[in-house]
């Protein structure tokens, strides 16, 4: 055994301080604010719960422990703070949404590995043709229309190889930067706008479907075709729009593609004609979609779709194995968590107690002007976003916007669909971060698309929480 | 011995390391590994990530730094290394997120690519514990606190590839003082010497215009040993600050040579070492030997 010197030893404890610098500033800024006094208007409890969100909050930015790490850690503080019982800690940290979260990630994972992206390549060239207009169009509209369902970091799995393969065979004798980052950002913007179409799009729909009941105390309850008629519109314009904006933003060094594409129908056709695996995965898949809409009331959303998952594996298109190794179990497990916390930010009030500061600041002109919270809301929520991600905004921030006044249902739907609004940074979603990890984009080019899909966006959500929602709200019957 | 290589893309500073890194490793017949550390991706996204990355590799679309690796390895061919081998996507390996492509030994060294993704300190730091090594070379880090950080936490030699210019007909600037690892950083120097057949400027440096005996005697020990191995060199002491005259006296034509220091690690992370206050200023090449 090597024995260390005493200036080997400072060195070693000297780098992991270091390495683990965050934690150790974040644990520090805890104690201090534990021992600090509470302030007025809350309970000691509710104020150790904020203690406990801002502490999660900062451990998800600066990642110094592992997830599922965190995820136990805010168990473990919610006990030792007194915020609840382990009993109740245990008991909040499983309920339906998070079936819901761990089924269509598991049917995500049996979706990909069959291989469906050759048949959604000659699909999409076959519709497109050779004109990038079109193929842009396309992919933007295919990734934003799948991922509504499956999920954007499905979508872009299985439609990156395919945009990558006709990038790739461009013959490059010029520069095709604006080309390659029009090809990505069509996939990956369009599979983030298309994310919240449905509950199945994203964690994040399902954590809020789970705030909504909890903070409602049950009144809240919205269906899966609720949700769709709620966001549907403005999955469709944000996909049109983006389908117009992204050009703008990169110009296309070539407007045909007509090497690129010959090269690409050869791949594909290398690749055979569609199997019954294939067939069957899609039928399963609708199978599933279907319940969703019709039997959610009776079976709930999470029992469906890990009754999917299950068929996938009886059907014998995916293995254990493989469902295990790609399954995400560490985020699952902190949903779990964000979901437990969730409901003792509301049971202890601090949720109210943090909406209620910050709505407070605006009272003077929210009586003047009722969509004050809902812009409030939305700039948090996409500020929030994007310096974390779309799923962990939601976990942190959903419990506080239902309480900054307005119409809970309104409010929760803002913040779901304003999350999606990740447009300025890489880590904001799965399909920016995927599609910058191909190597071909920089993060400026996140900047100089984003400004225009923001503006877009935002305004966009604003004239539909004006106009449409009011519309609708009494045929979905809520 | 056994070099490790840093590479984070196919820019100019890149090529700069893997010439510096190629001119001195024909001098000492070393292995060397390549490695590219990329950015991780963020925990929440890891898995998502690996999903793509597998259903791109079922299109023979391979993660980016492997470009990368294969870049340097056919820069590594031009230079007249790895005659008989051939990159292979076939030949990886995957470990605990580190990917290594087995590639066989050729006659008198080894070759490895290996490509890993995470913070630059701690990814080097674990492969510099796989390896062992004996240095690490890489391009000039993007803050001086990460040079500080390298400098200190890595334990092993260390060059840093600042401003380095393959035109150029670089000298060797030799920093001497009591500290112990100057020995071999004369040593070290007198190899590099013979390689880049570039002389020797064996800089002594005192704080104050009294040169003390054990600064004096490692001068002197220098001297005696240039001469022994027939390298040509010249002589200097000097009063004033040691960081301000290395920096001085190289200009940007020198690489610099310095023993690292071995004082307290508890001092040297908060107020640096004349070594990495040196890396962290210097206009041209720093090599920290350990």
């Amino acid at each position: 055994m090597i024995i260390k010197n005493k200036n080997e030893i400072v060195n070693d404890i000297l780098f992991w301080m270091e390495q683990k610098r965050w934690l150790i500033i974040i644990s520090i800024l805890g104690i201090i604010m534990f021992y600090l006094p509470c302030p007025e208007n809350i309970s000691i409890i509710g104020y150790r719960t904020i203690i406990l969100v801002l502490l999660v909050v900062l451990l998800i930015i600066t990642e110094p422990i592992p997830l599922p790490a965190l995820a136990l850690l805010i168990a473990i503080l919610q006990v030792t703070f007194n915020i609840a019982t382990p009993t109740e800690v245990a008991r909040t940290f499983m309920n339906d949404s998070v079936f819901f979260i761990m089924g269509s990630l598991m049917m995500a994972v049996a979706i990909v590995q069959q291989g469906l992206d050759n048949r959604l390549a000659l699909g999409l060239i076959r519709i497109t043709g050779n004109s990038v207009k079109n193929i842009v169009l396309g992919f933007t509209l295919l990734s934003a229309l799948l991922s509504s369902f499956i999920g954007e970091h499905t979508v872009v799995a299985l439609m990156l190889p395919v945009g990558l393969s006709i990038i790739r065979n461009c013959n490059q004798q010029h520069s095709i930067k604006n080309l390659t980052a029009l090809i990505l950002f069509s996939i990956g913007y369009g599979a983030t706008v298309g994310s919240i179409g449905t509950p199945s799009g994203g964690a994040r729909n399902a954590l809020m479907l789970e705030y909504w009941k909890t903070i409602s105390n049950g009144n809240i309850s919205i269906s899966y075709l609720q949700w769709m008629i709620l966001a549907y519109p403005m999955v469709i314009i944000g996909m049109l729009g983006t389908a117009l904006l992204l050009p703008i933003t990169f110009k296309p060094e070539i407007k045909q593609l007509d090497t690129s594409i010959r090269k690409l129908k050869i791949q594909v056709a290398h690749k055979g004609s569609i199997k019954g695996s294939d067939l069957m995965t899609i039928i399963i898949f609708v199978f599933i979609f279907l319940c969703w809409i019709f039997l959610h009331e009776r079976y709930g959303l999470g029992i469906i779709a890990i009754s999917g998952a299950f068929l996938y594996m009886v059907f014998g298109l995916i293995e254990w194995k493989d469902l295990n190794k790609h399954t995400n179990w560490g985020v699952i497990l902190l949903f779990a968590a964000a979901i437990s916390l969730g409901v003792q930010m509301k049971n202890t009030g601090a949720a109210f107690w943090i909406g209620n500061i910050i709505i407070s600041n605006f009272s003077n002109l929210i009586n003047e002007n009722t969509i004050l919270p809902y812009i409030v809301n939305i700039l948090l929520t996409t500020f929030f976003s994007n310096i974390m991600s779309s799923s962990a905004t939601v976990a942190v921030l959903g419990p506080i916007t239902l309480n900054m006044g307005g119409d809970v249902l309104y409010m929760g739907m803002t913040t779901a669909i304003a999350s999606a609004f990740g447009y300025f940074s890489v880590v904001a979603a799965p399909a920016c971060m995927i599609i910058y990890s191909s190597g071909l984009i920089k993060i400026s080019d996140f900047i100089r698309a984003g400004w225009r899909m923001g503006i877009m966006s935002i305004s966009t959500l604003l004239l539909i929480y004006k106009f449409y929602w009011p519309l609708v709200i009494n045929l979905i019957n809520y | 011995m056994k070099f490790l290589i840093a590479i984070k893309d196919k820019n100019n500073e890149s090529k700069d390391v893997l010439d510096i890194a190629c001119r001195i490793a024909e001098g000492f017949s070393a292995d060397f590994t390549i490695c590219y550390v990329g950015k991780k991706s963020q925990a929440i996204l890891e898995t998502d990530l690996a999903l793509t990355r597998q259903s791109l590799a079922d299109w023979n679309i391979y993660h980016p730094g492997l470009e990368v690796l294969e870049w340097a390895f056919c820069y590594l061919k031009e230079r007249g290394f790895a005659k008989n081998i051939d990159f292979s996507i076939e030949n990886l390996i995957e470990h605990n997120g580190r990917v290594r492509m087995a590639l066989p030994k050729e006659k008198n060294y080894q070759i490895n690519l290996v490509l890993r993704e995470g913070e630059l300190l701690s990814e080097l730091n674990q492969e510099l514990k796989r390896g062992n090594f004996d240095i690490i070379i890489l391009g000039s880090p993007n803050s001086s606190r990460m040079t500080h950080k390298l400098a200190q936490f890595l334990d092993t030699s260390i060059l840093f590839v600042k401003n380095y210019n393959i035109n150029y007909k670089y000298k060797i600037l030799l920093g001497v003082d009591d500290s112990k690892a100057t020995k071999r950083a004369i040593i070290f120097s007198t190899k590099i010497s013979k390689q880049f057949l570039a002389e020797i400027k064996n800089v002594t440096v005192s704080k104050t215009t009294y040169i003390g005996k054990d600064y004096r005697n490692a001068h002197n020990w220098a001297t005696k040993y240039f001469k022994r191995m027939k390298v040509p060199f010249t002589s200097k002491l000097l009063g004033g600050d040691p960081v301000d005259e290395f920096i001085q006296e190289a200009g940007n034509d020198h690489i610099i040579i310095l023993g690292k220091s071995k004082g307290n690690e508890l001092i040297k992370f908060f107020r640096g070492s004349k070594p990495i206050q040196t890396a962290q200023k210097a206009n041209c090449p720093v090599l920290l030997v350990n």
